[in-house]
């Protein structure tokens, strides 16, 4: 086995400098001259700007600049474009689009809307200013809650947009949809929320811009996961080509979604930047992230499933109206709709599906993809409601969900909702999760926990998921003649180690050493185009993407071999990084060849010196399916209504594993965030004031390493697809899908016995002490 | 952050003198609380007299009878002291279980009493133990001390130097720390002394309580059984995100219990 | 305000700061130490651990006037240019980063704990890190290089 090959555990590569604290992250760089931005940002949920008066702020010690939304109106800068081209059902027209300004003006929509921009020397005295300006409001009347917003008489958020709706959705066959419920022997319904949760980066937002005025053109160092898309959103804005914005993500702590957005702040910052003639910086506080990172997930549905008397799935139906707080976001209409509606069902044999949905506008913080963006929704509705059902029909729930899992020799198959499933083996790894769970044990782990006051539960949670993101992705690969190796990618990791996986790629297909090979991702000017991170999609695109390239570059190494042993290209094989002369059996070792291509005299007439260097860009045609199946086993004490996790075991099948370290450790991270979606955290705004009561760290609850179970995993390989040419399904947000309906599915199975049937997320203690006290309680 | 004089003196007439001279002036002890309040620029004090290097204010004694700490003593130093974990293990079991180890590391028994947020944990045990507080000046009783929300009866410059706590022969202390901050919720000490049994909440009220019906039930019994039964009214309790009334209610009920059952175990 | 003297990294530093300047600022922004993260306001996020005379300290809620005097070790000086700690070592072995924001406190309050616990188990070093949040890895592996890497600390003579 090679020392670095695909599917070995290779330790990162950019660990070493992690682990000495040599990252470069956002608020490590410096500049000369730099000077220091703050965001001035809207108190109320709802309000009209009658005046800002900055006259005290403008003469403070140490002030530049300070930009309000008249300003910003002044310049004429465009509204920020949202990138999501769902349209609505009905007449098939765009998406209601409210121009989302930089900065408020006229009026603010919700806590902690830009409202000014102030640069002084200092970010203290930035502060200082900031505090000094006096905005006039008038306070209107806020409306929270999507479902809320939708009645009759709610505050409109838009003048022109009637009953803050957003757009209208639909996805499958209503018809035969509605035929099986009628005809069906049950059905089982459900009302749930999936709670607001946003995704808490350790490093929080922040950029530095800067302006060159020689060249007329902006360097922007920004804490991003996407510099391509964020570069055309940023010129689009400026009315600039984006040729003229050079757009570079260093070191990135963590994302998970909330840095792939189209944010007001960076425009801001290159308007300012160019203005004073001096680097702006502005890194968010963390408070200030909790205001102004998009937030995640919120949507309110109902869930129906039809089933027949032997407990066979015939039908699932469900409707959502999603919040997406004042403002389309870059990608915010996207997931309550088309990317919920994809993967409804999860990996069950349903005949019929119809998914609606409205997006609905409230006065809250905007909401983005959030890892998983529409797919943990759909996987913890669907697992919700079969376990409901389980209950309800009297059928044990592993034997229901058994039951009614798609077959392996039913793939590859379209499913209602249109996703092409093609391969996977569902009630496989449904059987090995049940296996390494110790089904056996469990009688006596439930006496146990008996005997100390507790109950025990347990769930199984099947997902099927797909990944997403940008369809292209571009590989650059360049030699040097000292043997160096470069890699540009246009996919980007913060996080997910593709400085390790992607040269780990490269270094097998040809042969050489990893080592060897320098890694450049998320800058504008190292790949012509990049889909950055976002939907699982860094190796399925990037991955594939590096291996087109590597096979090109075997392609035109392999003219060089054939002409350096004498022989023809189509007599020349390559394996294990040597090329070999089928005929005389003569090889030669790709280093060998590449160390060739930079002499003239060792080439075939027709190639030239530095010829291997290969840029490509690589299309998907279908999105993958990741899936897998978690399981959980909870112990609760009903006294206090506290929940722990005790066991957690997961068998996933993300296709061919490149690195099962890696693989693991997005898994392990993903379901600490379904954990935390699940018991604990929860963005909650004040319904009547619009207040956001979730504002920092002391009240936004976080998962640690106590709330964390022992994690089994394993993999299952041997169906990889061939969608791409690595055989990958994507792993990054799979965590996110099985965990939650995992765990709340367990805790509501512990209490059985106490007839509860229902807890919406988080299950915080309280909520499931009432959920058991139930009658004993005065409402 | 706002901007501040700092001053270091070593001894507390030093820190008495600079406190009197300064415009609006607050000691600085771990600056567990204060440093983070300050950062938010919730608070702007002129001077901050840190009183981290005064030799009076720091050493834990104990005899047969008391255990005394001085008030720079962190919750670190109180957790591992052994003439704390012998003569009163509940309350060094109370410091182990504060924050977390770098906030234990630097916060002190003085910044914590004298800030009395409503969800520290060193009031229930200056209450239910009876402990008493020196200061520059007096002694005060930790029930006079405590006198609302953020509350104590300390006056204008007035420092803790100080905290006696009379040895006990059980007590224990249960705490339902909230998910995010990690403070209580809610937290129960039981204590039976000599002549009674003490029962302090805090995280519950305004400010640390006694549960009257706690105590009377344990005085008779003290086991936790002799709780079952017994309710707390929510009426007047702390509510928020994180807990009802009703909730907290509850919890002092089961904490209470599970308290009673470590001082018996103790 | 008088100078400030203090030891880190094992170097005599002396500096003049303002009061409201944090240690963490001293490190970050005086010493150019930027290995030591900030990542909240209210003192939570652990990020910014580091040890002033052996104890993890949250470098963000103390100021750099706190330290006169005192002995700072930051990430950047836990083990020789070019060679990692055992606990860094650890990190690394275990994959117990991904992003790598969390890890230069994390690992500071992993070495702090284990030469406090010389019998670390799994149940101690969750508790131990209870004031580190990190948001990429669910910390199973975390934990894991934490055990691993007291046990090759205590081989070290390191603790
Ligand atoms: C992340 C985190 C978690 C925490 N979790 C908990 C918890 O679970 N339980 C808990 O109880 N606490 C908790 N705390 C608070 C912690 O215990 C603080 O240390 C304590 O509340 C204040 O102590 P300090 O020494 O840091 O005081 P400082 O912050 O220095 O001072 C606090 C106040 O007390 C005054 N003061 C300090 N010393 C004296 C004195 N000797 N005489 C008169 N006035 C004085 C100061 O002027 C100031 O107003 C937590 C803090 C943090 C940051
Ligand atoms: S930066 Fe978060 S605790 Fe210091
Ligand atoms: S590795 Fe990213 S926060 Fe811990």
């Amino acid at each position: 086995m090679e020392k670095y090959g695909i599917g070995q555990p290779v330790r990162r590569k950019e660990d070493v400098r992690f682990l000495t604290g040599k990252g470069v992250y956002i608020d490590d760089i410096s500049r000369p001259n730099l000077v220091h931005a703050v965001i001035l940002r809207s108190p109320h949920a709802h309000a009209k700007i009658l005046k800002i008066d900055s006259s005290e702020a403008q003469t403070m010690p140490g002030v530049l600049a300070i930009v309000t939304g008249q300003d910003w109106e002044r310049e004429d800068f465009a509204p920020i474009p949202t990138r999501s081209a769902v349209k609505t059902k009905i007449s098939g027209a765009p998406l209601n689009q409210p121009p989302r300004h930089c900065l408020a003006i006229e009026r603010a929509r919700y806590v902690g809307e830009p409202v000014a921009l102030i640069v002084a020397e200092s970010s203290a005295q930035a502060q200082d200013a900031a505090e000094s300006i006096e905005v006039d409001y008038e306070e209107l009347e806020p409306v929270t809650d999507q479902v809320k917003a939708l009645e009759p008489g709610a505050p409109q958020i838009w003048d022109d947009i009637e009953g803050n709706i957003c757009l209208d959705f639909e996805l499958g066959d209503k018809q035969a949809t509605d035929k099986a419920f009628a005809a069906a022997d049950h059905v089982v319904s459900l009302e749930l929320r999936n709670n607001r949760v946003t995704a808490v980066p350790i490093e929080t937002r922040g950029a530095i811009a800067e302006y060159d005025a020689a060249s007329d053109s902006y360097l922007l160092h920004n804490a991003t996961q996407n510099v391509h898309a964020n570069r055309a959103t940023f010129a689009d804005v400026l009315k600039i080509s984006p040729d003229k914005l050079h757009h570079v993500a260093p070191d990135v702590g963590g994302g998970f979604g909330a840095k792939n957005s189209g944010y007001p702040e960076p425009p801001l910052l290159l308007y300012a930047a160019k203005k004073l003639g001096r680097p702006v910086k502005w890194i968010a506080d963390r408070n200030e992230s909790f205001q102004g990172d998009t937030h995640g997930r919120d949507q309110a549905s109902k869930v129906e499933l039809a089933l027949d008397s032997e407990g066979k799935f015939l039908a699932l139906r469900t409707s959502t109206i999603g919040n997406l707080g004042a403002y389309c976001f870059t990608m915010g209409p996207f997931t309550p709709t088309a990317g919920s509606a994809r993967t409804q069902g999860g990996p069950y044999d349903i005949p019929a599906m119809f998914y609606s949905a409205i997006a609905a506008f409230t006065n809250t913080m905007p909401l983005d993809p959030y890892r998983g963006a529409g797919r943990p929704e759909a996987s913890f509705q669907i697992e919700r409601v079969v376990e409901l059902a389980a209950r309800e029909l009297g059928i044990d729930p592993v034997e229901l969900r058994a039951r009614n899992l798609m077959r392996a020799d039913t793939l590859p198959r379209k499913t209602p909702m249109g996703l092409d499933v093609d391969t996977g083996d569902f009630p496989q790894l449904f059987e090995r999760t049940l296996k390494m769970s110790d089904r056996e044990g469990y009688a006596k782990r439930v006496q146990e926990s008996r005997a100390r006051g507790l109950r025990r539960g347990f769930a199984i949670a099947p997902y099927l998921e797909c990944s997403g993101g940008m369809p292209k992705e571009f590989a650059g690969v360049t030699f040097a003649s000292d043997g160096t190796i470069t890699l540009s990618v246009g996919s980007q990791s913060t996080g997910m180690g593709h400085e390790t996986s992607l040269p780990q790629i490269l270094g097998a297909r040809l042969g050489v050493d990893m080592d060897k090979i320098a890694y450049v991702q998320g800058d504008t000017d190292a790949t012509p185009l990049g889909g950055g991170h976002g939907g699982s999609r860094g190796l399925e695109m990037g991955g594939s993407a590096v291996m087109t390239a590597a096979n090109d570059i075997i392609a035109k190494a392999r003219h060089i071999a054939a002409h350096m042993l004498n022989s023809t290209p189509d007599d020349i094989s390559f394996a294990n990084g040597a090329f070999t002369d089928v005929k005389t059996d003569q090889n030669i070792a790709m280093e060998d060849v590449i160390a060739a291509s930079f002499e003239q005299g060792r080439l075939p007439s027709d190639m030239e010196p530095g010829c291997l260097d290969t840029g490509v860009t690589y299309e998907r045609e279908l999105i993958t399916c990741p899936n897998g199946c978690h399981a959980a086993e909870v112990e609760v004490d009903p006294e206090t209504g506290s929940i722990n996790v005790e066991r957690y075991w997961v068998v996933d099948d993300f296709g061919t594993i490149i690195n099962p370290l890696l693989a693991e450790g997005q898994v392990m991270g993903g379901i600490a965030q379904g954990l935390g979606q699940a018991l604990m955290e929860n963005i909650v705004y004040d319904e009547e004031s619009g207040q956001l009561v979730t504002g920092s760290l002391m009240d936004y609850a976080l998962p640690r390493a106590d709330s964390m179970p022992n994690m089994q995993l394993a993999f299952f390989e041997d169906a990889p697809t061939a969608k791409n040419p690595l055989g990958v399904k994507g792993a990054g947000e799979a965590g996110c899908c099985g965990a939650p309906p995992a765990i709340v599915n367990a805790v509501l199975d512990a209490l059985k016995g106490d007839g509860v049937t229902h807890i919406e997320m988080p299950l915080t203690p309280e909520k499931v002490w009432r959920a058991i006290a139930g009658g004993k309680l005065s409402p | 952050m706002y901007e501040f004089q700092y001053h270091r003196p070593n001894s507390l007439e030093d820190a008495a003198k600079l406190f009197d001279a300064a415009g609006d002036p607050q000691y600085l002890a771990g600056g567990q609380t204060l440093i983070p309040v300050m950062k938010q620029r919730l608070a702007m004090p002129s001077d901050l007299i840190d009183i981290g290097r005064i030799g009076d204010l720091h050493g834990i004694t104990a005899d047969k009878n008391a255990l005394t700490i001085g008030a720079m003593t962190t919750h670190a130093q109180v957790a591992s002291c052994d003439k704390v974990r012998e003569s009163i293990p509940a309350l060094a079991s109370l410091a182990n279980h504060i924050g977390d180890p770098a906030v234990r590391n630097r916060g002190t028994l003085g910044g914590s009493i004298a800030n009395n947020d409503p969800a520290a944990d060193y009031p229930a045990a200056l209450v239910a133990l009876g402990a008493s507080v020196q200061t520059t000046s007096r002694e005060i009783a930790a029930e006079a001390f405590f006198t609302g929300l953020f509350e104590t009866a300390l006056e204008e410059g007035e420092m803790i130097v100080k905290v006696t706590f009379p040895v006990t022969d059980c007590a224990g202390y249960e705490k339902f720390p909230n998910p995010a901050s990690r403070y209580a919720t809610v937290g129960v000490f039981v204590a039976r002394t000599k002549e009674r049994v003490r029962v302090a909440v805090t995280g519950a009220g305004l400010s640390v309580f006694r549960a009257g019906d706690i105590e009377a039930a344990l005085e008779t019994d003290f086991s936790p059984d002799a709780l079952d039964g017994i309710s707390i009214s929510a009426d007047g309790l702390n509510s928020d995100l994180h807990a009802s009334a009703e909730y907290r209610a509850n919890l002092i009920i089961v904490l209470a219990r599970r308290a009673a059952a470590k001082a018996n175990a103790a | 305000m008088p100078q400030l003297s203090l030891s880190v990294n094992a170097r005599p530093v002396s500096a003049d700061v303002e009061p409201r300047c944090l240690l963490s600022n001293l490190l970050r922004e005086h010493l150019g130490l930027t290995g030591t993260h900030i990542g909240c306001d209210t003192s939570q996020c652990g990020a910014c651990v580091v040890l002033v005379d052996g104890k993890a300290i949250k470098s963000c809620t103390m100021f750099a006037h706190q330290a006169e005097g005192c002995e700072v070790t930051t990430i950047e000086g836990l083990a020789g240019e070019g060679t990692l700690h055992p606990m860094q070592e650890a990190f690394r072995d275990h994959h117990a980063l991904q992003c790598g924001f969390c890890t230069p406190g994390m690992i500071m309050a992993s070495v702090a704990l284990a030469r406090d616990n010389p019998a670390l188990d799994e149940a101690a070093v969750c508790k131990g890190l209870e004031g580190n949040l990190c948001r990429c890895t669910g910390y199973q592996n975390i934990i894991r290089a934490v055990l691993a890497g007291a046990k090759s600390m205590r081989g070290k003579h390191d603790v």
